[in-house]
């Protein structure tokens, strides 16, 4: 799975906001077919990285490249037009709109066929348990499943290559995490999507990322499988505030 | 007072109501895409009321003025995005802070500027386009013309512009990005042009209005003041934002114009909407059909 092919490569990003540098020169390179997790405490940078990622903001200084081509700069909708959806940790849904409209929104802005868009949103609601509520106003729904419809609403837009993630497992019930983990994998294994992960649940993100980013302060700390940055002193350092 | 006669000023509430609720529409669908409150939305009436009698009078004659009504909307669109792109645009690129009061201040400049272009322009003359209908009967009752095909233009065209934002994909993406603009964003929907749209949207709306209006209220540099203070009233009434709203408050607008001239006197008519308003806001301080707040 892992060809070697770098899909998103971050050069030097820096990003200040007044008198705060949110990320202090982070380099780090995702290659195609990744699940790459991306941790750090709080505050340290990690959600500023990938508004960065995503076209929410410039970067004050550095590179952003998806398949070699620099992206930071660009609006979020390019660059979603590029192949890249994210979710918020806070969902961003659309309440005054059904299930399934919310769902016919990015396949719309890709002009997908009627036809082709409602079926592929009922197979994707099919997965995620939503069916049932599809007509439904989405703001009947519970937080887990705001969060669930946002991150199947990503696997919409079709030539999605990379997914960004931003806390998709925070404050969501166990079942609806299981649901978030089985379709992460499903779309990583059956379409080759890489997916870019921001969480604090270790132990989900040890099982489903075979190599981890560690955030601290706005900059790259450590890499590599969860175990081994586990045992880096810099990072027990971080996380218990040594 | 006997029924015919206070049935003829619930018709005539009625047929305000209407005409003013293309006003409100206009504003809160500018608001509800930009959040952005136009203050120039009477300029843009003007506008279109002043390329209506322009059309009327000198290029496709009285009997054709359903057509005037939509090559004035048309040309106010066009004039409402470029508006857009070249003053307000550039407050929503980037991080700006306040935008809305830079864009507010922008807004409120337009207007003064407008009308006195028109003032230039046009001059401080009345200008009456021909009648588009003559008088006519509903049953008994005695009708205006104008006022009968003005209500019925403004009812087609606020039900296809329900029609639009409701039933068409267009209508589906304007609604994302009024619930949730980094959502919509971040699924691929361009809001900077969707923003374009609806600034030319909203002012063809009252465009629209303007040239439907142009035998009712006349044309000259400040006839878009009154439409536009009763489309504020309405939506304050209504709570910003709520469409339902809009039509309920326009009509108790019209409703109360028009009782309260029959039965108190017609010169106060501009007074009985902020009654109205002061009533309905110390009862329900967000309006009608408004929230506490927006969420995010």
């Amino acid at each position: 799975m892992n060809n070697k092919n770098k899909i998103l490569e971050m050069d030097n990003v820096v990003k200040i906001f007044g008198g705060l540098k949110a990320n202090n020169g982070v380099s780090f390179e995702v290659e195609k077919g990744e699940i790459r997790g991306l941790i750090g405490p709080n505050g340290s940078g990690k959600t500023t990285l990938i508004n960065q990622i995503t076209g929410i903001y410039d970067a004050t200084e550095g590179h952003i490249r998806y398949k070699g081509k620099k992206i930071n700069g660009l609006q979020p909708d390019v660059i979603a037009a590029m192949g890249i959806m994210r979710t918020f940790q806070v969902a961003r849904v659309f309440l005054n709109m059904t299930v399934l409209e919310n769902m016919l929104i990015p396949a719309f802005t890709q002009g997908q066929s009627n036809n082709e868009a409602n079926t592929r949103a009922e197979e994707l609601l099919d997965f995620a348990l939503l069916s049932r509520l599809k007509n439904k106003p989405t703001k009947s729904l519970s937080g887990g499943q705001f969060m669930l419809l946002q991150i199947v609403r990503g696997f919409m837009r079709k030539g999605l290559e990379l997914y960004v993630m931003d806390e998709p497992f925070a404050g969501v019930h166990q079942s609806i995490k299981g649901i978030i983990i089985k379709s992460i994998k499903m779309m990583n294994q059956d379409k080759n999507v890489t997916f870019l992960i921001v969480s604090h649940e270790m132990a989900t993100i040890s099982s489903l990322c075979s190599k981890v980013t560690v955030l601290d302060k706005g900059a790259r700390i450590a890499e590599g499988s969860m175990k081994e940055v586990a045992n880096i002193p810099e990072v027990i350092d971080a996380y218990l505030g040594g | 007072m006997d029924l015919h006669l206070f049935s003829q000023f619930l018709i005539s509430g009625l047929i305000m109501g209407v005409l003013y609720c293309l006003m409100s529409m206009g504003i809160n669908f500018i608001y509800g895409i930009m959040k952005v409150i136009n203050w120039s939305m009477g300029e843009f009436f003007m506008i279109g009321a002043f390329i209506q009698y322009l059309l009327l009078e000198s290029f496709i004659g009285s009997e054709y003025w359903y057509i005037g009504v939509i090559i004035s909307a048309c040309a106010v669109f066009v004039l409402g995005a470029l508006v857009q792109v070249i003053l307000i645009k550039p407050m929503f690129v980037g991080i700006i802070e306040a935008k809305m009061e830079y864009v507010t201040i922008i807004t409120i400049a337009l207007a003064i500027f407008l009308r006195n272009l028109a003032l230039l322009i046009g001059g401080p003359y009345i200008y009456t386009p021909p009648d588009y209908a003559k008088p006519t009967q509903l049953l008994t009752l005695p009708l205006s013309g104008n006022r009968l095909v003005a209500f019925i233009g403004a009812l087609v065209l606020l039900g296809l512009f329900y029609f639009f934002i409701k039933k068409s994909w267009t209508g589906k993406a304007f609604q994302g990005v009024a619930q949730n603009r980094a959502g919509v964003q971040t699924s691929g929907v361009n809001v900077l042009r969707y923003d374009m749209l609806a600034f030319g949207l909203g002012t063809a709306l009252a465009g629209a209005g303007g040239a439907l209006m142009a035998p009712i209220f006349s044309v000259h540099p400040l006839c878009g003041l009154a439409p536009t203070i009763r489309g504020f009233e309405i939506i304050v009434i209504a709570g910003l934002g709520s469409i339902p709203g809009i039509l309920v408050a326009g009509l108790l607008l019209g409703f109360a114009e028009s009782l309260g001239s029959a039965f108190i006197s017609p010169s106060f008519v501009d007074i009985y909407g902020f009654i109205l308003l002061v009533i309905v806001l110390s009862i329900k301080p967000y309006g009608m059909f408004g929230k506490a707040e927006r969420t995010v």
